[in-house]
């Protein structure tokens, strides 16, 4: 029971790590997506180059957050 | 997931714990060659392989210019990668990796839908296994893009962009060389396979909570506890439409991620 109590203590540090990770990604990828969403609005026409990009963007950003979901299983 | 949540004792523990969260991904072995055990996950990706086979293969076995369904298919997605990936991204010289964009394009997406197939149920995607290797080959293909472009020069462009000052040598030369030669290709597998796991992980929950808050301990039903399963259930079917969403676009991620790789290595002054 000690130990099963030891290991729901570290899993809980793991799940606060995990959601401070999730901060920055959620600030970027909201920056992103309202930039891109502005740009279309003002530029319809390329629009198609813009969705391209900020997929772009979005993947790299979010990778962060991914990577804190990761380490909070190997722990 | 069903049998451990049903052999825990609710009412006398206090913390219910699964036994690991590999019992969602491990299945046991069927069968065995040596000592390799052949499981369900292998069965599925040869199943996968050999689907993106036949959808090409039915798709373009009569060409017509009408076309029928399954042929247009076919070429709609032939466009996406061609047009939409390769040749915008890559640029000149993009033509000769339309093959190999396509075909993991296809074999991604396969593999990740099999996540939402009714009977599958299980992303081969989500073993780290598929997604490094698929990343091992982009990163070989584009180191061997850029020293066939570019020669021997071709490292230390990689690691020094042209017209950087002495001083600053060191410590971009650093953070190059990490970004370039070891994040790459980690982030390009942790991303399809964290996004995969994720998404599996938060279905199976979301499904068998509602199936547990219902059907408890072999009582059934469990009065005043239906509504909060059925709660749960709808929310995992809602999740189940963004699961779709989901896979779609890693198999596009990663598509155009090895395009954008690729085309760094070909053309180094952007």
């Amino acid at each position: 029971m000690e130990e099963l109590a030891a290991e729901v203590v570290v899993k809980g540090y793991a799940l606060i790590g995990y959601g401070a990770a999730a901060i920055g990604p959620g600030v970027g990828i909201g920056i992103i997506v309202g930039n891109a969403v502005q740009a279309m609005a003002r530029q319809p026409e390329a629009a198609g180059m813009v969705r391209t990009t900020m997929f772009l963007g979005i993947a790299f950003t979010e990778a962060l957050a991914l990577i804190g979901f990761v380490l909070f299983f190997l722990v | 997931m069903i049998v451990a949540a049903e052999s825990c004792d609710i009412i006398n523990g206090i913390v219910c714990t699964p036994t690991s969260v590999n019992e969602l991904f491990v299945f046991k072995p069927i069968f065995y060659i040596g000592e390799m055990g052949i499981s369900r996950t292998h069965f599925l990706i040869i199943f996968a392989a050999l689907l993106v086979v036949a959808f090409l293969f039915f798709g373009l076995r009569k060409k017509s210019v009408i076309p029928s369904r399954i042929q247009s298919m076919v070429e709609s997605l032939v466009t996406l990668v061609r047009e939409d990936i390769a040749m915008s991204v890559i640029g000149k010289g993009g033509e000769a990796y339309v093959p190999y964009l396509l075909s993991i394009f296809l074999f991604i997406l396969v593999g990740n839908l099999f996540e939402v197939t009714p009977l599958i149920n299980f992303p081969i995607t989500s073993r780290i296994a598929i997604p490094l290797l698929l990343s091992l080959i982009t990163y070989v293909l584009f180191l061997v893009a850029g020293i066939r472009k570019q020669g021997k020069e071709y490292f230390t462009h990689l690691i020094w962009p042209p017209g950087l000052p002495v001083a600053l040598k060191p410590l971009v030369g650093l953070i190059e060389f990490a970004s370039t030669l070891i994040v790459r290709p980690v982030s390009l597998a942790v991303r399809l396979f964290a996004n995969l796991v994720a998404g599996h992980l938060m279905l199976s929950l979301l499904l068998v909570s509602g199936y547990f808050f219902i059907y408890q301990n072999g009582v059934w039903p469990v009065p005043g506890k239906i509504p909060i399963g059925v709660a749960w259930y709808v929310f995992g079917l809602a999740i189940y439409g963004f699961e779709i969403v989901v896979s779609v676009l890693q198999a596009y991620i990663f598509t155009l991620l090895s395009a954008v790789y690729i085309q760094t290595s070909l053309h180094p002054e952007h």
